[in-house]
């Protein structure tokens, strides 16, 4: 019934943006098609809908069961494979060298998020050079910049993107032995130090939610750079600061020919909240740090499209002596059939360092290995149905095993 | 009043409703203009990053400008065209060029990519679904338009990209200028219905009789 409820919901918004579209589109009786505008361009309104559903190998035949091993989980509740999300995304710009944008964000019918404010300034009108100010677009990685979901050629998002490791911003394990408890428990991981209650723990890169701070962009015919200074962490973005620290993140893409894209990213800051710093003896929170670099490749010709990314981060936490290191790494192909019809294959695996505990030695979280494959069938344009199979794998936690059906329907406009 | 231009209307063009002309009559022409209130705005990029700069609207606007004038019912004998045409839309600037193409059905369109970048023109219209996938700059791929219609075009890769193809069985069409004025010649001598379009937007036909080597004049109001 919960669900009959935010699909009713998710219809009267969408024909709300159908009415909307009577004032940007000749066809008032049709969905948009194309980004509504108004004052001669200058406001733009774009919108994306997606709806996704899921059923794992459930135990009891004929049910649909549901992500038992929290391996979609966006937080401990939301899960990226049950979900109903619905963007408005505006940008008005007054003039060529100023420009305003905010995108607002409904998962499950659960409120409205903004996703991100900013304004956005080219001091040149003929260069290609932005300075960004309030929450901005990511800096780091790949896929990060991907921002709508008709740009995800599957249904799940890459393990680095997505999968919460047991590091939290707001609490800190005690000793090797208590995080060494938490593997593969990012959803739900809980310490002794700092906050107590139990709660979801960090991605490696945080595809959720953007940081707050400051932007520049420049591109030209050959190369991409972007860099930012930000309150947040690459896993754990912010709007308010929580730390004083601030983090450093950039990346430099590179299109030697046509269709090849190789991108470098970096990316430093104090991940660990003041309180939690307090409650782990720490005098500042600049000592533990998340600090990342990724790689990413991508090649397209034709029909098909191949994309790599890895990324590495480190995080530092007082009670533990070594860094607690991630490696994430990202292998996804698409090939299109006919205008209409195409299949697509990611290979995800995260793996993670080593550490002592009392008992045993091991990785401080469970790795995982997730095998997705599926295709995406264009109704129009600008709607999109996608079906998939994803297989998940991880050395420990409750659920070792399991495989997800998943269907989705993006709309966008 | 104005109604949107299906594929069926093109379609319809191959009843031969026209009047068959005397054997020693001379061709006329019609000629007017496509008053258009209100130019059609141009697909503008989905808001993101690399938002700052100049709207899009501006762009290919001469092109939105010029409609299509066609003979709705075409005269007997219409429908002989051996000869295979050619046409291109290149793609440069981020935008098609030009933004709207008539042709004869038969006709092969040549898509140039003049942009450093990919592109990935595509359609998935009924008069013609298809896909030419990414290629670089300098290159270039052609579709043959057999059926007569309307055919959107879009990249896949930059949404903002589009453009109309309208595909006749008869030569009787004519783009406008950019002050909207048009002539389509050589129409044997008879009773037609003239039709103007605009951006996915059509006229009521409007009822004509070209004289024996006359001139006949026909405006329309768009929008």
């Amino acid at each position: 019934m919960k669900l009959l409820g935010r699909l009713a919901r998710f219809a009267i918004q969408l024909a709300a943006a159908g009415l909307l579209s009577s004032s940007g589109s000749a066809y008032a009786q049709d969905l948009p098609v194309r980004p509504l505008t108004w004052a001669g361009g200058r406001v733009t309104l774009g919108g994306d809908a997606s709806l996704t559903f899921s059923c794992s190998d459930a135990p009891t035949p004929g049910t649909c069961g549901e992500d038992t091993g929290f391996f979609n989980y966006s937080d401990y509740e939301l899960s990226t494979l049950r979900m109903l999300r619905i963007d408005m995304k505006a940008a008005v710009r007054p003039s060529a060298h100023l420009a305003l944008v905010g995108e607002v964000r409904s998962e499950n019918g659960e409120g409205v998020h903004a996703y991100a404010l900013y304004v956005g300034l080219r001091p040149w009108q003929d260069k290609a050079f932005e300075i960004e100010a309030g929450r901005v677009p990511p800096t780091f990685g790949a896929f990060a910049q991907r921002t709508y979901a008709n740009d995800n050629i599957l249904i799940g998002y890459p393990l680095s993107y997505q999968y919460l490791t047991s590091i939290r911003p707001d609490a800190v394990p005690a000793n090797a032995d208590e995080l060494l408890a938490m593997r593969g428990r990012g959803w739900l991981a809980h310490y002794s130090l700092g906050n107590t209650t139990p709660d979801r723990g960090t991605p490696i890169d945080s595809a959720f939610r953007w940081d707050t701070g400051v932007a520049v962009r420049s591109k030209t015919s050959w190369a991409e750079v972007t860099a930012s200074v930000t309150t947040g962490t690459l896993g754990n973005p912010l709007v308010a600061d929580d730390n004083a620290g601030k983090q450093l993140s950039g990346r430099v893409a590179f299109h030697p020919v046509p269709g090849l894209i190789v991108g470098a990213s970096g990316a430093r800051g104090p991940f660990l909240t003041r309180d939690a710093a307090r409650s782990a003896g720490m005098t500042s929170t600049n000592d533990s740090v998340q600090s990342a670099l990724g790689a990413d490749v991508e090649y397209s010709r034709d029909y098909y499209l191949l994309r790599v990314e890895a990324i590495r981060s480190d995080w530092t936490l007082p009670t533990i002596n070594v860094p607690l290191t991630s490696l994430g790494i990202t292998a996804e192909g698409r090939y299109r059939f006919t205008p209409r019809l195409y299949a697509a294959a990611r290979y995800d695996h995260m793996g993670f360092s080593t550490i002592a505990g009392t008992t045993r030695v091991t990785s401080w979280d469970a790795p995982v290995t997730r095998a997705e494959a599926g295709g995406g069938y264009l109704v129009t344009r600008n709607l999109q149905l996608k079906s998939s199979v994803q297989l998940n794998q991880r050395d420990g936690g409750r659920v070792t095993h399991l495989m997800l059906w998943a269907a989705q329907a993006v709309f966008w406009f | 009043m104005t109604r949107v231009l299906s594929a069926t209307a093109l379609v319809a063009t191959f009843a031969l409703i026209g009047t068959p002309p005397p054997q020693a009559a001379r061709a006329g022409s019609i000629r007017g203009r496509v008053d258009l209130h209100r130019v059609a705005p141009a697909f503008e990029r989905r808001p993101g990053s690399s938002d700052v700069g100049p709207p899009l609207l501006d762009r290919d606007l001469p092109d939105r400008m010029k409609s299509v004038v066609y003979l709705e019912s075409a005269p007997r004998g219409a429908f002989d065209q051996p000869d295979p045409a050619r046409a291109v839309m290149d793609q440069r600037n981020e935008t098609f060029v030009p933004h709207v193409l008539a042709i004869t059905a038969g006709t092969t369109v040549d898509f140039p990519n003049s942009d450093r970048i990919y592109h990935n023109v595509f359609s998935l219209s009924k008069t013609k679904s298809f896909d030419l996938g990414r290629y670089a700059v300098g290159r270039s791929k052609a579709i043959r338009f057999d059926r007569p219609g309307i055919v959107r075009v879009f990249c896949d890769i930059h949404s903002h990209m589009n453009a109309f193809i309208l595909v006749f069985s008869h030569p009787f069409y004519a783009m406008t200028d950019t002050e909207g004025r048009y002539r389509i010649d050589d129409v044997p001598p008879g009773a037609y219905s003239v039709v103007a379009w605009n951006e996915g937007l059509a006229s009521d036909p409007k009822p004509v009789t070209v004289a024996d080597g006359a001139t006949t004049e026909l405006d329309f109001s768009l929008r």
